[in-house]
């Protein structure tokens, strides 16, 4: 109480002084500056009228010892805000209020201290805008006003601080554009515009800056392309325009600022090919052109850029390679990052010159093949980065060599052969990533020699032998992904002493055994995958140790015993132990984990009821516990697991009714519990689930009717209740699920016709099955619009009348059964091609490919199909044009003869002649006969030529004879 | 501010394979080309070890994609080659919704493919040439889009086709007679700007369009 009452007095004392013209104001009025600061760390303590004012902290006092000159209470703790008071300290000079808490407004007041030089106010939470009588500081050299909460447009007024060198007000939230007014500022050196969300362009009058050493405004929204008067900035040593929208080329006149050691254009909308001009700015040290649109070759020369450290080319669209000649002997490049373009050809061994790289980065880029072995020749190398592009060969194991070594990616290649024992020489190696590549072979024990590795992937390759006993020596690994190789054999043991491992992942091998009882050690493993192994026997009980699992796979392995010891982890989020042999009951300690969200135990032995506790996993989403001997009902309070998506308990020995409250899980969207013995009826409310996509409820005792409100389920792609007991009919509402596209009722006692709304589900495709019911009726012609429908079974039913035309429009029909109805009539045209067990126990079924109709009828009448009557009529009139064209010959012929006989009579004299002549008619005859009838006939020749012409008669009997026998046939 | 700290940072740190199936890959690239405002596609979970327990996938026994059957979802947006990379899918099923752009020459990679129904919806451009490598398709409908160009030549050597539907397009050219489509029936090929049967003989049959 005294202080306070000794304080107010001397207040009143410094006020009385002040009111009397007194000589010392300032420190009055820095009193009244502390009432609105506060100092919790109570750097101010010693501001008080015991002390003279220039021993108070922070205070810098003119020679006279009267005035405030300089004010530094920099890094202070202090929060509150500014004083107008300080308008009060005309002689200030300095101001450095930096890095505090201060908040509230940049008073405009301070625009009335005119011999200020410095301004420091950097790193507070002042907010509000930039007080444009700042202009009014026209002594001002130093104004850093950044990383506040600063908004608006930045003063055009600042352009009257023509004695200003250093302008700062980067990470703010500014926007509006740089105004022009900041070419003035003829002695600025450093400009400062960092990170805030200024945008247009910037301005031409920026060559006014002369002496200009460093201009960043990376991180804004500037457009345009660079102002080519950015020429006249002589003394520029650092540009950094990253992360804008400036666009256009490079501009060439960059190359004449002689004086550049930082250039900085990543992320920003550049395109064209780099000016190589730019190989003139011989103080280079960091250039990065990354992330624009920038294409063409590299022509950028470290021989040139001597001083260049970092060189950074990664997203563009360059082509070609490295360029000859790139590398300098003595170079001091230390990072060549050429990430994301499209660079091609081998490995280019111009690199190995750099020999002062540690940073190499050719990833994703289309370079192909060897590594070359010579690669050690980078012996400062601490990241080699190669991955994604198409390289070929093996991995030299002079990669051996490079001592310093820290990151390894070859990923994404197609590197094969084996991993060189030379490996274990990588004393500093820390990630090793060799996945999706062709390598083969073991994996060399020496690897384990690299103490510092905490990060092994070699998934997607060949490697084939047993994982190095050896693992154990690896103290730092966190990582060690093995999956989808060929490795065989145990785990070995000493990988449990691995300490710091947190994921583990050998699925996809051929690994057996069984898990190691080290792994106990694995305090910080959280996820662990086996999958696709041939690992067996009964889990260490000590695996229950391990509190921080929270992926466990382990499917389809042949493990077997008690799930119990992975339960012993509350974090699970999945366990999947699909198609083991595990048996027993599921420990109710599961339900412990109340971020489990799948949980797979499909295909084991397990036996027990469902757990009740599993009303506890409300993140429950996939619950797969089929394909086991679990028993009893499905516990109520599952009903609690709102989030259950997958619901699936098909064959089981489950009992009871299918409960109602399944219908309140609103995400599910596959129920299965097909092959169980349920009881009762198909509960109404199912049809509340509306995300359903799957239900199965086959292989049940299930009865009554189907429940209408089944039309509900509107998102359905697959219903099927076959082999129950279910009897009615076929709800009509069932025309709403549109989008089913699988609907099996076969195997119950279903009653009454076919639904014609069926012909509604057009979506319907893989099966259409009604197939062992008591349906009756006719089949509804507009099952013709399912046009998609690949399978229809409505076998063995009471179906009767005639199958619909229209059902012959079913195009993608394949596989059809209307066997054992009584179907009859006339099958469509297009069933022909089924087979005939498609059809048959329809005894007055008819048509092709049973047999046609008139047959069927009884009818002994042969009637004969329209080609067969043309054939008929074909054959008769072909026989009988022949039969009388020759006729006609014959009638010539014995015309002939006629004349013969009567030159023969006249002719006595000539009979050896005669004889001659007959002889060489009979020839004539013959060739004749073996034209026509394609066979030679033989003939005894009569010597008289009546008994020849008979001969010939004969023969055309017999030959007519035949024909009529095909007739017969016909 | 170092400005070296921003150069630094662009050296990217790639996390390992941990989470690496093709067939899932491929279909995630699909759902990131798609707008999806009923979230048919919420399931599709990239992190798990393939897509067989997304909703709208099927797989078959040895967790191959056999299905996809994202029909009527109200999906808009295009699609992309990644498509090609389901070698087992047997049944695509984009009907009815609202797709946009090209078929992407790769669907002609999916050798087991039996059906493809992307019927009403917006596809534009020509139906691929590639299509004719489907050996196992029975039925391509592609009724109801925007297509153009003729009806790709190629696709008579497929002879398991028994539907073929590209009704509601702007196709141009002649039909086909050879092959599987000596048995469609002309309803497949209404309302285009299809010149009709294709002329064979003397005549080049194909005009073009």
């Amino acid at each position: 109480m005294g202080s306070i009452q000794m304080s107010h007095i001397m207040l009143f004392f410094v006020t009385l002084a002040v009111a009397l013209g007194g000589i010392s104001t300032d420190s009055f009025w820095l009193l009244r500056i502390k009432q609105e600061l506060v100092d919790p760390t109570g750097i101010l303590e010693n501001w008080s009228a015991r002390a003279h004012m220039c021993s108070w902290h922070g205070v810098t006092c003119s020679d006279d010892q009267k005035h405030v000159v300089g004010l530094n209470l920099s890094s202070s703790g202090l929060s509150g805000s500014i004083s107008r008071d300080f308008l009060n300290l005309t002689s200030l000079e300095t101001l450095d209020l930096s890095s505090n808490s201060l908040s509230g407004l940049i008073p405009a007041e301070l625009g009335q201290l005119q011999n200020l030089r410095i301004l420091l106010l950097y790193s507070n939470s002042f907010s509000g805008k930039i007080p444009p009588e700042i202009g009014f500081l026209n002594k001002l050299q130093v104004l850093r006003i950044g990383d506040n909460l600063l908004w608006g447009e930045i003063p055009p007024h600042i352009g009257n601080l023509t004695e200003l060198r250093e302008l700062a007000i980067a990470y703010c939230q500014l926007n509006g554009s740089i105004p022009v007014e900041i070419g003035n500022l003829k002695h600025l050196t450093s400009l400062d515009l960092q990170m805030n969300k200024l945008s247009g362009l910037i301005p031409e009058a920026i060559h006014g800056c002369e002496e200009l050493q460093k201009f960043a405004a990376s991180n804004n929204m500037l457009e345009g392309t660079i102002p080519s008067s950015i020429v006249l900035l002589k003394s520029l040593q650092i540009l950094n325009l990253a992360n804008n929208s400036l666009s256009g080329s490079i501009p060439v006149e960059l190359s004449h600022l002689f004086n550049l050691r930082y250039l900085n254009l990543l992320g920003n909308i550049f395109d064209g090919e780099i000016p190589s001009e730019l190989n003139k700015l011989a103080q280079l040290e960091e250039l990065d052109l990354s992330k624009n649109n920038l294409s063409g070759s590299i022509s950028l020369l470290n021989t040139q850029l001597k001083n260049l450290e970092t060189l950074v080319l990664s997203d563009n669209a360059f082509t070609g390679s490295i360029p000859i000649k790139f590398c300098l002997n003595n170079s001091s490049l230390q990072q060549l990052i050429l990430a994301r373009n499209k660079l091609s050809g081998e490995f280019p061994l111009e690199l190995l010159r750099c020999s002062s790289l540690q940073q190499l980065d050719l990833s994703d880029n289309s370079f192909k093949g060897e590594l070359p072995r010579s690669l050690d020749k980078l012996e400062e190398l601490t990241d080699l980065l190669l991955n994604n592009n198409s390289f070929t060969g093996s991995f030299p194991p002079e990669i051996g060599n490079l001592s310093k070594l820290e990151n390894l990616f070859l990923f994404d290649n197609m590197i094969t052969g084996k991993i060189p024992v030379e490996i274990g020489k990588l004393q500093s190696l820390r990630a090793i990533y060799l996945y999706d590549n062709q390598m083969s072979g073991s994996i060399p024990r020496e690897l384990t020699n690299c103490s510092g590795l905490t990060e092994i992937d070699f998934f997607g390759n060949h490697f084939s032998g047993s994982i190095p006993e050896t693992m154990g020596k690896l103290k730092n690994l966190v990582i060690l992904q093995l999956r989808q190789n060929d490795l065989s054999g145990p785990i070995p043991a000493s990988l449990g002493y691995c300490k710091r491992l947190q994921q583990i992942a050998l699925a996809d091998n051929k690994l057996s055994g069984s898990v190691p009882l080290t792994f106990r050690f694995l305090s910080e493993l959280y996820l662990i995958t086996l999958y696709n192994n041939s690992f067996k026997g009964p889990l260490p009980p000590s695996l229950f140790q391990l509190k921080k699992l929270r992926i466990i796979n382990f499917s389809h392995n042949k493990f077997s015993g008690s799930i119990y010891p992975l339960t012993g982890s509350n974090s699970l989020t999945a366990l999947d132990l699909t198609n083991n042999s595990f048996s027993g009951p599921i420990p109710s300690e599961l339900a412990m984990s109340r971020n489990l969200s799948r949980l797979r135990l499909a295909h084991n032995h397990l036996t027990g009821n469902i757990p009740s506790e599993f009303g506890k996993l409300t993140e429950l989403n996939f619950l797969d516990l089929s394909f086991n001997s679990f028993t009893g009902q499905i516990a109520p309070q599952l009903s609690k697991c709102a989030k259950l998506a997958h619901l699936l308990l098909s064959n089981n020995e489950l009992t009871g009714t299918i409960p109602f409250w399944l219908g309140s899980l609103q995400e599910i969207g596959e129920l299965d519990l097909s092959s169980n013995n349920f009881n009762g009826t198909v509960p109404a409310e199912i049809g509340n689930c509306s995300k359903l996509l799957k239900l199965s409820l086959r292989g049940n005792n299930l009865s009554g009717k189907i429940p209408p409100e089944i039309g509900n389920l509107t998102a359905l792609n697959v219903l099927n209740l076959q082999r129950n007991s279910l009897s009615g009919n076929i709800p009509s509402t069932i025309q709403q699920c549109k989008k089913l596209y699988e609907l099996r009722l076969s195997e119950n006692f279903f009653t009454g016709s076919i639904p014609a709304d069926l012909g509604r589900l057009t979506e319907l495709q893989v099966i259409l099955d009604l197939s062992k019911n008591n349906f009756s009726g006719e089949i509804p012609p507009s099952l013709g619009s399912l046009l998609k429908l690949e399978r229809l079974n409505i076998s063995y039913n009471q179906l009767q009348g005639q199958v619909p035309a229209s059902l012959g429009k079913l195009t993608s029909l394949h596989v059809l059964n209307l066997s054992n109805n009584h179907l009859q009539g006339q099958l469509p045209l297009t069933f022909s091609g089924f087979p005939l067990s498609s059809f048959l126990g329809n005894a007055k079924l008819c048509g092709p490919p049973l047999l046609s109709c008139s047959e069927l009828s009884g009818q002994k009448v042969k009637r004969l199909s329209n080609t067969a009557v043309v054939v008929i009529i074909t054959a008769i009139l072909f026989t009988s044009a022949v039969i009388c064209l020759i006729m006609l010959y014959i009638m010539l012929r014995i015309w002939l003869n006629w004349r013969q006989v009567s030159i023969s009579n006249s002719d006595n004299g000539n009979n050896g002649s005669d004889q001659q002549k007959r002889e060489e008619e009979k020839l004539v005859y013959e060739d004749d006969h073996k034209r026509r009838n394609g066979e030679f006939w033989r003939v005894t020749v009569p010597s008289q030529s009546q008994g020849e012409v008979q001969n010939h008669i004969l023969h055309f009997k017999m030959d007519s004879k035949a024909m009529n026998n095909t007739r017969v046939r016909v | 501010m170092a400005p070296i700290s921003l150069i630094l940072s662009f050296f990217l740190f790639i996390s390992p394979a941990l989470s690496t199936n093709s067939e899932g890959n491929a279909l995630h690239a699909l759902r990131s080309r798609f707008k999806d405002p009923t979230n048919v596609l919420q399931s599709w979970d990239p992190t798990l070890v393939n897509p067989c327990t997304w909703f709208h996938v099927t797989c078959d026994s040895n967790n191959h994609v056999i299905r996809l059957d994202l029909g009527n979802s109200n999906i808009s947006g295009t699609l992309g080659p990644e498509l090609g990379q389901l070698q087992h899918l047997q049944y695509l099923e984009l009907y009815m919704n609202d797709i946009s752009g090209k078929i992407p020459k790769e669907l002609g990679n999916l050798k087991s493919l039996v059906s493809m129904d992307m019927y009403q919806n917006k596809l534009e451009g020509e139906i691929p040439k590639s299509f004719a490598n489907l050996k196992s398709l029975k039925f391509l409908r592609l009724n109801n889009n925007k297509l153009t160009g003729s009806i790709p030549r190629e696709l008579t050597t497929l002879s398991d086709l028994k539907v073929f539907d590209v009704s509601n397009n702007g196709l141009c050219g002649t039909i086909p007679v050879d092959g599987p489509f000596r048995s469609f029936p002309m309803e497949s090929f209404e309302n285009n700007k299809l010149n009709g049967p294709e002329l064979q003989g003397l005549v080049p049959y194909d005009f073009g369009c």
